[in-house]
């Protein structure tokens, strides 16, 4: 005959710990993957603009990043941004460069692409359409949210890759060519794939889509 | 061409990541800012900590004492003001980098510029008796690089009688002396003769720091002519 035997109060206890345990340890795996979860989601459409001509909608992993462009200070250069944004050829392009806190970069046309990537290459590509010229001459505070654009190490040397700023950076007002700043969303970007020994991200993440408002 | 690639590869994944962006702009480590709301957008910089840079880490440079930072940034800062922001864009200077003991190759010098990085590094413990002629003399050199065609070393070699003949470099000759001649006789200082390009950076920078013309002989004054015509080619407003 099988006696049957009674757990005690202290297995009962440790039995109920393990339990406890164990839907924490699920939940929060769950809750910590999720990189996006304690983010907001901006809808371009439930806010009003002073001036939605100059709106851009860059939308990322974690939702969207809203930007205002201002051709007043650099014409040349917010025109060939919106030139490519009107292209669709920001969407599935890779942040390829980005430093923890400080700034996320892409727009590598040529390179940087989802499903064909370039990773020896990647940060040295063209649009096709040539390079323009520097605008640096306007003052221009370099705060945090401050968009530009990109170039070599000379000057005139832009073309279609841009960076978004982490954290604000004095040095870079008449270095880089200013396009606008991000009013909404910047959030998002803090959540871009980042890697801690490389500026350069292997397995970036990429843009979902890049449209202008109207 | 796959070998190429991972080299290519690897220096991505193994360039410095935690940015110092003044280190990603020049390309010298441990500076900070010292002041950059400058009239003239000049970024003054100053290293924090010793550096190292340059082909082989020949260069090499110290953190000032706070106290003759403060000093000499006074004094460089009003020599610099001299240039505005058109002509320093012109020239390609930008960042003012201060430390103590530069030297290059183990030898001491007060300053080292660089138009590609824009870039004048300025050792602020300089002898005070040349100080700030030392600065026109390296704004000079930057200048000099950016406008090679205009500052023909030949034409200017011309200017000095046929017996002379310059150094193949400013460190191959033991003419270094910065005390301005009385009697000039073609060269402003004994330094003047060592290459072309020096001698152009001392009459550029006696003629900003303002030193007596009076009696300046006929070679001297042909320079003198040469280097304020071919600044005017580069901004027709640069008053010498």
């Amino acid at each position: 005959m099988i006696k049957k035997i009674k757990a005690s109060r202290s297995e009962k206890i440790i039995f109920i710990f393990i339990i406890i345990l164990s839907v924490l340890s699920f939940g929060s795996f769950f809750l910590i993957k999720d990189k996006c979860l304690f983010v907001k989601d901006y809808n371009p459409k439930k806010i009003k603009f002073d001036n939605p001509k100059n709106i851009a909608i860059l939308n990322v992993p974690c939702g969207n990043v809203i930007i205002e462009l201002y051709p007043e200070i650099s014409p040349n250069s917010v025109k060939r941004f919106k030139t490519l944004v009107e292209a669709r050829a920001y969407d599935k392009i890779a942040f390829h460069r980005v430093i923890k806190n400080v700034l996320v970069q892409a727009g590598d046309l040529q390179f940087g692409k989802k499903g064909n990537l370039n990773y020896a290459k990647i940060g040295t590509g063209k649009s096709g359409l040539g390079t323009i010229n520097s605008e640096i001459d306007a003052p221009f505070d370099f705060i945090r949210g401050s968009v530009g654009l990109a170039r070599a190490q000379k000057y005139n040397t832009e073309d279609s890759q841009f960076f978004i700023l982490l954290r604000d950076e004095p040095l870079y007002e008449t270095e880089y060519t200013p396009i606008g700043k991000v009013i909404y969303g910047l959030e998002a970007l803090e959540k871009i794939k980042f890697l801690d020994k490389s500026q350069y991200v292997l397995r970036p993440d990429f843009i979902n889509s890049l449209t202008l408002l109207k | 061409m796959n070998v190429i690639r991972l080299i290519i590869l690897s220096f991505f994944i193994f360039t410095q990541s935690q940015a110092d962006t003044i280190y990603n702009l020049i390309k010298i480590p441990n500076l900070d800012i010292y002041e950059i709301n400058s009239s003239n957008k000049l970024r003054y910089l100053y290293a924090k900590q010793p550096f190292t840079i340059g082909v082989d880490n020949n260069i090499n440079c110290y953190n000032p004492e706070k106290k003759v930072l403060n000093e000499k940034y006074k004094i460089i800062k009003k020599n610099l003001d001299k240039y505005d922001q058109k002509f320093l864009q012109k020239i390609n200077l930008k960042y003012i980098v201060l430390c103590e003991d530069l030297s290059i190759s183990k030898i001491n010098t007060a300053g080292i510029p660089n138009n590609i990085m824009k870039t004048l590094i300025l050792d602020v413990k300089f002898n005070e008796n040349y100080f700030e002629r030392v600065i026109h003399h390296e704004v000079f050199h930057i200048i000099n690089d950016s406008y090679k065609e205009l500052f023909d070393e030949k034409i200017w070699a011309n200017f000095n009688i046929k017996e002379f003949k310059y150094a193949k470099c400013s460190t191959c000759t033991d003419k270094l002396g910065l005390d301005t001649y009385s009697n000039t006789n073609g060269f402003f200082t004994e330094y003047s003769q060592s290459t072309a390009s020096e001698d152009m950076a001392e009459v550029f920078s006696h003629l900003m720091v303002g030193s007596n013309l009076k009696d300046i002989d006929p070679i001297l004054q042909q320079k003198i002519q040469f280097i304020k015509t071919n600044l005017l080619k580069i901004d027709q407003s640069f008053i010498l």
